[in-house]
């Protein structure tokens, strides 16, 4: 059982996120959302660890508060939103059984960027709180751990900028998951890019709610994929008001006999008119024992919205190849190149060229590998 | 330089080119006109290599070698280059990249050291300037957001990089006013060399009031049909190819 | 909002109540006992003196049923169906099959009539074969004389089952399995009647077939069951239209359309679909539930469905094809209008096997009223299904802020030559379009009916000419104006 630590939670909080677990169970490639994604069977034997992992946070920057979550007392801002967000079943879990993890609360506009790494075997969770005008630019890492799942959430106040750059290396063997619930108030801006590279099964889940006029989301992504490797991003964008406004732009590279999967969810109240909403989903096979699944959602109840999205699988564009070609570049070398160009649009949102840079890096890493 | 007998090539099972007769010496510069459908561009993309081309009979000999029997990037390593008509847009490669990669890439090919970026650069830098390719157009992805005059000038901006031995321009002045053909002709003109050989294809004859060829070739249903002077683009424009070909048959 | 939009909204929500097929004929009828059981299905069996083999067939299927659930995935709601509460078989006291329409009871051609189906002048004019079908039985087959000549067989299942039993043993259930999902098992175990088509090697069938369905008894639902074969090299464009009676129990329809074609084949298979949406207040309407494939077997075989859904309370249906064959082609073109309470939830599935295979998917949905309206769409590439290609648009037109469009597209490879590509968008009519047809002229709802004729004109297209009329008036009627 847990300490006396601020996820001890009250009785009830515990026994609800507990039994939410509980009864729906480990999912299964039954449960519609986990399709593409079986984690009962890549557990196999194993259980869902109840452990606890381990988390790291660079230098604290002036006009951020940290609150460690294995401490007792911790200030009303912690208690107020810890746990209160959109739950699914993997959060109940990482709720009932992580016994540490950080939170985070930032009151001003942060230029330098703060990094946070999460690793080891188990669970965490996290609690990013930027209050109102506050602006701050996360870089989270993952290392190691052959279980971990982690359970954030990401609440931004009034007009609050949030730049988050997630950086998943290859974890051959490794499950990865990270539950990520968010509202976004009005006028707040949320820019996220997640890069992956796989492991046994790596996931991210992605809640986001644009709960006020003016409230956005700009997500992009790539992925990298080698050997059996596996990489799920679900998101699930609510546009619960009218005038907000969402992108999702994710680049997926599979080689081998891996499997990239994305899942992406955008739901439209119903009166939320102005609402505008983009999503691109774009894959490449290379060889033929690699697959991507790729299922871009659309649930819509007001009609004066701009809704729409694209997805395709295909290969390198022939006429691209064979421009670089005539030009003398050889075709293994043009492949190259033309993978390289793919995937960098989806980098394009990344605001700092430093975290550009740490990204394109990864990627020309991963595809030299 | 270019020997090019009885040519015959299917594209999607269909033939396109029926017995096409051409033979270009270095120094030259020939014209091929034609109507729509008549094979122009099926020549120009069989000349440099597309996949989907098929030589069903006859040969093309460049310098003395099979040019059929090679890959794109081989034949651009040995000097041919073709200005494309519709030049791709590749987002996500800088056009100075793809330069420098390219440039490096047919130098390796020929055995000769491979230029660094500032050498490259300067060079670049020299030839944009006398083309009007601005150094914005350098930074940005390759042909992204380029007007049909800024494609058209890139394409001779490479020409011009890549000092090829024989040139294919398909439909250079496709798409071009009055003002961004100078130009382009102007580049073009400034390329001309007793070592280079030249085809300009085209379906107008305007262009060829600025770059004037030595022998003109007229190209209808797959094969040659009518060759001359310049002054044979006079009478194409007077007569029409309708009457041209009846004339020739 | 400007007023033509509001306008155009009341002017929506004022509409269809007023079916204009909502009537019902008075003529006996012998029905089997309510309920459903083995027995049952040997009551159907014995009523249409179907031979062993079939039995044996149903009561497998029956017996299969029993031990399955009910599927709830789709995003569809509806009170809980009581399968006991029905009648499952409903013929005519007319029957048997007539030669000519002379010998038919005069108050079912009457009916034929007031379905705009004048079969006489049908049959003078249009050349349109008819395999009118009235409840569970069929009634009248016409030009069988000229489908004679060419080879085609057209005819009821029933017939079919005692004349070509060889065919149907050979193809039924090779497409659709009995055990593919809960109501195709149903159907497989209680079909009542429905179409055989063969058509013999490099024949085109001289005409285009079609079917006329309706319910009528109430407490029936209906099972057709569908068989069209195309041997190598032949072409057959089949149209199935239907129209349904203003009744308040829900009527189940849960019927199967297999399709398979051979070598160098092809099926058109067109839909005009009018069954009863329900009342204003959502009360009634029919609950249509198909499942419908296409094998496209042979190489260089085509199977198109074309769709235009305009009734029923519920739709789950998803015609789907299975491109087998190299260079097989599958083809799905689509509009579904719901509206008031209508909840549609349809799409296709076009699963890629053999090389050189394309298909397209063309969906127009359109939502109004409180309406709930979901394509749902399956593309999948199998690892030796080289070069494959898939383009799939999916558009959306939303009318009123209280219903509801939703996409959800499944997009699975595990080719890297394949190609395919997506793309949805959901808009609503766009106000200065409205504007501009009102300025030359148009009232709020002639400019509404174009501009959503436009938005489906690429399905509209793809539909037989002599159908596309009637289902471009289908549009405009579910959207805009009453009928008397």
């Amino acid at each position: 059982m847990k300490t006396a630590s601020a996820l001890a939670l009250t009785p009830a909080r515990w026994e609800q996120a507990a039994s939410h677990f509980r009864s729906a169970g480990v999912p299964t490639r039954r449960v519609e959302d986990w399709k593409y994604s079986d984690l009962a069977k890549a557990l196999g034997d194993t259980a869902l660890s109840e452990a606890t992992a381990s988390w790291k946070l660079g230098k604290l920057p002036a006009g951020v508060e940290m609150f460690d979550l294995a401490e007792a007392n911790a200030p009303d801002w912690v208690k107020t939103h810890l746990g209160s967000l959109k739950e699914t079943t993997l959060s109940a879990a990482s709720l009932a059984f992580a016994d540490g993890g950080v939170a985070l609360r930032v009151t001003g506009a942060v230029e330098t960027p703060l990094t946070l790494e999460f690793s080891g075997k188990g669970n965490l969770r996290a609690l990013i709180v930027l209050e109102k005008n506050a602006a701050l630019t996360l870089v989270e890492n993952l290392s190691g751990g052959e279980q971990r799942n982690v359970g954030v959430e990401i609440i931004l106040g009034a007009n609050a900028q949030l730049h988050h750059v997630r950086l998943a290396p290859a974890a051959a063997g490794a499950i990865q998951i990270e539950e990520v619930a968010m509202t976004v108030a009005r006028d707040a801006v949320y820019t996220a890019h997640y890069a992956s590279f796989g492991g046994k099964l790596s996931r991210l889940e992605l809640d986001i709610a644009l709960e006020g006029a003016n409230a956005q989301a700009h997500l992009s992504g790539v992925s990298v994929l080698h050997g059996d490797s596996h990489a799920d991003i679900t998101t699930r964008l609510s546009h619960a008001v009218g005038n907000t406004q969402s992108t999702q732009l994710f680049k997926k590279v599979a080689g081998g006999k891996s499997r990239a999967v994305y899942q992406g969810k955008v739901t439209v109240t119903q009166g939320a008119n102005g609402s505008d909403s983009r999503q691109t989903a774009k894959a490449l096979l290379l060889g033929n024992q690699a697959e991507a699944d790729l299922k871009p959602e659309l649930e819509i109840f007001a009609d004066d919205v701009k809704c729409a999205h694209g997805a395709a699988v295909g290969d390198l564009d022939a006429d691209s190849l064979f421009y670089l070609r005539a030009r003398g570049i050889p075709e293994s070398d043009a492949r190259d190149l033309l993978i390289h160009a793919f995937l960098e649009d989806a980098m394009a949102g990344i605001a700092r060229d430093d975290l550009r840079d740490q990204v394109r890096t990864a990627v020309n890493e991963a595809l030299a590998s | 330089m270019l020997e090019i007998k009885n040519l015959h090539v299917s594209v999607g099972g269909k033939e396109i080119l029926k017995g096409l007769n051409l033979s270009i010496a270095a120094g030259q510069v020939h014209a091929i006109m034609g109507p729509n459908g008549s094979g122009k561009s099926t020549l120009s993309y069989v000349l440099a290599g597309r996949a989907g081309y098929d030589v069903n009979q006859g040969s093309i000999t460049y310098n003395g070698e099979d040019l059929a029997a090679l890959p794109p990037e081989a034949r651009a390593a040995k000097g041919v280059f073709l200005a494309m008509q519709y030049p791709v847009e590749i987002p996500g490669v800088t056009t100075m990249m793809f330069l420098k990669s390219a440039l490096n890439a047919q130098r390796r090919s020929r055995g000769e050291s491979e230029l660094d970026a500032i050498g490259v650069l300067k060079t670049v830098r020299r030839k944009a300037a006398a083309l009007n390719v601005s150094e914005d157009m350098l930074k940005r992805a390759l042909n992204v957001g380029f007007s049909g005059g800024e494609k058209k000038r890139l394409e001779i901006l490479q020409m011009s990089l890549f000092e090829p031995k024989l040139a294919i321009l398909d439909e250079t002045d496709s798409g071009l006013d009055i003002d961004a053909l100078k130009l382009v002709a102007e580049g073009v003109n400034a390329l001309r060399d007793p070592s280079r050989a030249m085809l300009v294809i085209t379906h107008y004859q305007r262009l060829l009031d600025y770059i004037v060829p030595d022998r003109i070739h007229v190209l209808a249903g797959g094969r040659i049909v009518a060759e001359g002077g310049k002054e044979l683009a006079l009478e194409l424009e007077a007569k029409g190819y309708d009457q041209v070909v009846k004339d020739a048959a | 909002m400007s007023s033509a939009a509001i306008e155009t909204k009341e002017t929506v929500a004022a509409l269809g109540e007023k079916y204009k097929y909502g009537f019902v004929t008075d003529i006996e009828m012998t029905r089997a006992p309510r309920g459903l059981s083995e027995d049952t299905v040997r009551y159907i069996s014995a009523a249409k003196n179907e031979p062993d083999w079939m039995l044996e067939w149903r009561l497998a299927a029956y017996r299969r049923w029993v031990q399955m659930k009910e599927p709830n995935w789709a995003r569809v709601h509806y009170p809980k169906i009581d399968y006991q509460n029905a009648y499952y078989y409903a013929a005519p006291k007319n029957t048997p099959l007539k030669q000519s329409l002379d010998e038919v009871d005069p108050k079912l051609l009457e009916t034929y009539n007031k379905l705009g189906i004048p079969l006489n002048e049908q049959m003078a004019l249009a050349g349109v074969a008819v395999d009118a079908v009235f409840d569970s039985v069929s009634v009248a087959t016409t030009f069988k004389a000229k489908l004679n000549e060419a080879g085609v067989i057209f005819c009821p299942f029933s017939e079919a089952v005692r004349d070509h039993p060889e065919l149907v043993k050979k193809y039924l259930g090779t497409v659709v399995p009995v055990t593919d999902n809960y109501f195709a098992t149903l159907n497989s175990a209680v079909f009542s009647d429905g179409t055989f088509v063969y058509v013999p090697k490099g024949v085109r069938c001289p005409m285009e077939l079609s079917t006329y369905f309706r319910i009528n008894a109430s407490e029936t639902g209906q099972f057709e069951r569908t068989l069209i074969v195309a041997d190598e090299g032949s072409y057959v464009s089949y149209l199935e239209g239907c129209t349904a009676p203003k009744r308040d129990e829900n009527q189940l329809h849960a019927a199967v359309v297999e399709l398979v074609t051979l070598e160098a084949a092809e099926i058109k298979y067109s839909t005009v679909q009018n069954w009863y949406p329900g009342d204003e207040n959502g009360l009634g309407g029919i609950y249509n539930f198909v499942t419908k494939r296409g094998d496209c077997r042979g190489d260089r075989s085509k199977i198109s469905w074309t769709q235009v859904e305009t009734g029923s309370a519920i739709t789950w249906k998803y015609p789907s094809c299975i491109l087998r064959g190299d260079d097989s082609v599958g083809e799905f073109y689509s509009i579904a209008i719901a509206n008031h309470y209508q909840q549609a939830d349809t799409g296709t599935k076009m699963i890629h096997l053999g090389k050189n295979t394309r298909s397209r998917i063309i969906s127009k949905g359109i939502s109004a009223g409180k309406a709930q309206n979901t394509y749902r769409g399956l593309v999948s590439v199998h690892a030796k299904a080289e070069n494959a290609r898939n383009f799939t648009q999916c558009d959306s037109l939303l009318m009123g802020g209280n219903c509801g469009a939703h996409t959800v597209p499944y997009i699975e490879s595990r080719n890297s030559s394949a190609r395919i590509e997506h793309e949805a968008t959901t808009s609503k009519i766009a106000e200065d379009q409205l504007f501009y047809c009102q300025a030359r002229g148009l009232g709020a709802e002639e400019a509404v009916a174009l501009i959503v004729n436009g938005f489906c004109k690429e399905v509209l297209q793809q539909l037989p000419m002599e159908f596309a009329v009637e289902a471009q008036k289908l549009v405009g009627i579910s959207l805009e104006g009453s009928v008397g």
